[in-house]
């Protein structure tokens, strides 16, 4: 006889004595008033003798938090429902209360946002206080007895949440944030089972905040959260709190967009639905919604995403905690290009007939077209570039492949013609991001932040404002949202400052932590290693290099660049394009198409019918960074890896595996046939590759290298970014990318 | 010294890999700091690539034409056996050709 059995045999008479239980009980709940509901009385008043601390259990603080202590002569024990803890001296209660485990309703608090305590929900009983205090706002106390589990304390947050659903509509069931709404969830938690209000609600008209953020200002619970966002983190004055008393609002004032780069956040950071997606309005419902942990490929930053698709759909991109390198941000560019991952998608082998059009056909025939006419061109008419939004695996197979072929001329848009992959702190950031924030005096040379790392931007902004820094900006006129001093528009300045004839020489000199910061966009002049080497002046003479900090960083452009030098893409020569016969374009789409010969073969392998599909003879159909396991580095060298969220579209395959079929058909078989072999051949050419989640710090400064004897030319720098909205193949399928430019770019 | 010079002749590529703080990579480490600008200035445009990572064994990898590789593991190495390493490396490019 199986348990089970037994089981439901004991089980019988239970279930007998719970049906014959009076049914109405599951139709009316009885209403219970608790007396202390009723009657509170600060706990405090009553003596209660504390319990011994050594028999409570130990506690983890809220999300496992770890505590820096910044100072330990400066920790304070405080006791929270007398559990005692040590912190450092000027947490608030709220913090401490974190630090013991207990997670306090708030909605206003947030912990990158100063404080404001205007919601109240956060209220706590601490003893020998006549009333509960907001535990944001009050700073800890040593010795204090914070209790948050009183009667008093729950009777607060139940009066808050009157007052706050009191105005609130009734629109759970048509808001998007329904499933995620903090308001839902506390209610929920600690809120009261009925209200008493009867009059009419309050409503407020909708703002226009641009084609990203949706507004229902009607929901707005006034945490002011998103105006703390905007001026603090966005840099933008745009957000203010108009109106007193129930005639307060959440507004620009005079009818205006907002135009930051970061403005997708506060959608995050609104605990209500009055703001929201705008393009993600009434597409799905959160729980429905698969959440796969990836990694941003539009900027070199690496930002760390969360894809929610449904379906082979991806519904909507958000941002995962990562304090290296994106803290809890992502621009909007990464937010919001998602929807051209379902336009303009290559979904099938083609190639392009005699009468120029594209003729869909079998891998297998597409792949043998490709492998013959590789085979009767020249070894040194071969040339392959890899694109933007290349992965380290692709990369390495494209590297192996032509090189089996004979040919050396291989290398990663964006990183000029003749570049130098030699020393790894040459082209990475070695301060680090996170690095960024000791800084106290910051040089920009021929970069916009702003525009090509929007996180990087916010981290300087970040320490702009904590640590007063200086920012010294050499390029192109600008629009950094940050005080600074704008230097000069070319290498005359770096000259100046490298003579130290430049006023901002001193500065730099008199830092404690100075840091350089080079544009990737230099890569592409003629004379990049004449600018590099005055640029190493600077650095050696206000001793930016030490063997304590390295601050001279250079600040990369696109997703591949970082691994695609690290694998060590380098052309053999400077003009092989305009000589190639067969050229292979792994997503590029950013090479000047004017530059191959007529007669050349074009072989596009890539997700986009993007600007190079022009130029192709043969279309081979790949993944894109949604769908598919490859490996990225970003600009400081810390390697990270995607996730496949969706299925790839139609035909198409992984980038290194079409290579590696390639090369079967050409009859030169490259070595590897799964992902671990490949990685395990990556690993023998750059090992930090394969290090996930780690960043490998360059070691070897430039103090290694040979002076260089390049004439330095003295046309000024140049934008490098455009369009912060559309840099590649994705975001310029992107519709909502096409409005923002048309709207929020400065013209 | 004279197959210092000849490098980007036989090499395409050539690859140090080393941790940057092990014991074991110590020499490579200081034979890279002696001898990369020298290297370097006798082969411009030979791609010398060192690549740091940490808790990697020291090796030296020379890519020749056509894609084909030879390495030599570095640890326990003094300098000078690492230099000898290199030099056999290029007269292995040399017999390749041949
Ligand atoms: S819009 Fe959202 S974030 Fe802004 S004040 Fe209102 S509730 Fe807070
Ligand atoms: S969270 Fe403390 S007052 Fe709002």
């Amino acid at each position: 006889m199986g348990l089970g059995l037994l089981a439901s045999k004991a089980m019988r008479p239970a279930s007998r004595i719970f049906n014959s239980q009076n049914p109405r009980n599951f139709l009316f709940r009885t209403i219970v008033s608790k007396p202390e509901l009723q009657k509170p009385e600060t706990s405090a008043a009553q003596a209660q003798p504390d319990p011994p601390p050594v028999d409570l259990p130990p506690r983890t603080p809220v999300a496992g938090a770890r505590v820096h202590f910044p100072n330990p002569d400066d920790a304070i024990e405080v006791f929270v429902d007398g559990y005692p803890v040590k912190i450092p001296k000027g947490m608030t209660v709220l913090q401490a209360c974190e630090v013991a485990g207990v997670d306090i309703p708030r909605f206003c608090y947030h912990s990158r946002l100063s404080i404001a305590g205007n919601c109240r929900m956060c209220l706590v009983e601490v003893e020998k206080s006549p009333k509960p205090v907001a535990s944001c706002a009050m700073p800890a106390l040593p010795g204090m007895k914070i209790k948050t589990d009183t009667p008093v304390a729950k009777k607060a947050r139940e009066g808050v949440m009157e007052f706050l659903l009191m105005n609130h509509p009734l629109d759970c069931p048509i808001c998007d944030q329904g499933g995620e709404c903090d308001l839902q969830d506390q209610s929920m938690a600690f809120g009261s089972d009925r209200g008493r209000f009867t009059e009419m609600k309050r409503s407020v008209v909708d703002k226009n905040l641009g084609p990203l953020v949706k507004t229902v200002m009607t929901r707005c619970i006034q945490c002011t959260r998103c105006v703390r966002f905007a001026t603090e983190v966005a840099g933008v004055q745009d957000l203010g709190m108009l109106g007193r008393g129930s005639g307060e609002e959440i507004g620009t004032y005079v009818e205006k967009l907002m135009t930051s780069e970061l403005s997708g956040n506060v959608i995050d950071i609104c605990p209500v639905g009055a703001l929201t997606s705008k393009p993600f309005a009434f597409k799905a419902r959160n729980w429905e919604l698969k959440g796969t942990e990836s990694i941003d490929v539009t900027d070199a930053v690496g930002s760390n995403i969360r894809i929610d698709s449904r379906g082979p759909e991806v519904m909507r991109i958000v941002p995962r905690l990562n304090e290296d390198i994106n803290e809890e941000w992502i621009s909007d560019k990464t937010r919001f290009c998602y929807d051209g991952l379902k336009r303009q998608r290559l979904n099938d082998p083609m190639i392009r007939g005699a009468d120029g059009r594209f003729k869909v056909v079998s891998w297998r025939d597409a792949l043998a077209v490709v492998a013959e006419v590789a085979h009767q061109v020249k070894p040194e008419e071969i040339v392959g570039v890899a694109g933007k939004l290349s992965d380290a695996e692709s990369m390495m197979a494209l590297k192996d492949f032509l090189n089996r072929m004979g040919s050396n001329n291989i290398w990663c848009e964006g990183t000029g013609m003749n570049p130098n992959a030699d020393l790894r702190s040459g082209y990475l950031m070695n301060t680090s991001i996170a690095g960024l924030e000791k800084a106290d005096v910051f040089l920009l040379v021929g970069t916009q932040p702003r525009v090509e790392a929007a996180m990087v931007n916010a981290r300087i902004r970040k320490t702009v404002r904590a640590n007063q820094a200086k920012v010294g900006y050499i390029g192109p006129e600008t629009d950094l949202n940050y005080d600074h001093q704008h230097l000069g528009t070319g290498p005359q300045t770096l000259l100046e400052i490298a003579e130290r004839r430049h006023p901002f020489y001193s500065t730099l000199a008199n830092a404690k932590h100075p840091v350089i910061i080079v544009g990737a966009g230099l890569f592409e002049r003629e004379d990049k290693d004449t600018i590099f080497s005055t640029v190493e002046t600077i650095a050696e003479n206000a001793k930016v290099v030490r063997p304590d900090w390295n601050g001279l960083n250079v600040l990369l452009l696109n997703a591949a660049q970082a691994a695609a030098l690290d694998l060590g893409l380098v052309p053999e020569s400077g003009n092989s394009i305009e000589s190639a016969k067969f050229v292979y374009l792994m997503g590029a789409d950013d090479v000047n198409l004017d530059k191959i010969p007529g007669d050349a073969f074009v072989v596009y392998q890539g997700h986009h019918g993007d600007r190079s599909v022009y130029r192709a003879n043969v279309i081979f159909p790949a993944a894109a960074f949604s769908e598919k396991e490859g490996i990225y580095e970003n600009t400081e060298g810390y390697a990270q890896q995607t996730f496949p969220a969706v299925p790839t579209v139609g035909d198409a395959r992984d980038d290194w595996k079409i290579i590696r079929a390639l090369s079967e058909v050409a009859g030169i078989k490259l070595p590897y046939d799964s992902l671990g072999a490949i990685r395990a051949r990556i690993r023998t050419v750059a090992p930090n590759l394969v290090h996930l989640d780690e960043r490998e710090p360059a070691t070897f400064t430039a103090s290694l290298k040979p002076a260089s004897s390049q004439k330095i030319t003295l046309t000024p720098f140049e934008n490098v970014v455009e369009n912060f909205y559309m840099t590649d193949s994705i975001t310029r399928a992107s519709k909502i990318m096409a409005q923002c430019s048309a709207l929020l770019t400065k013209k | 010294m004279a197959w210092r010079g000849c490098l980007s002749h036989n090499f395409k590529e050539l690859r140090i890999l080393l941790c940057q703080s092990s014991p074991a990579s110590l020499t490579t480490r200081t034979f890279v700091e002696k001898n990369y600008k020298d290297l370097n200035t006798l082969n411009p445009k030979l791609p010398i690539l060192i690549r740091e990572c940490s808790g990697v064994e020291p090796q030296l990898w020379a890519r020749y034409d056509m894609g084909v590789e030879r390495d030599v593991r570095l640890e326990g190495l003094t300098e000078e056996q690492i230099c000898k390493a290199l030099e056999d490396l290029v007269k292995i490019g040399e017999s390749l050709k041949a």
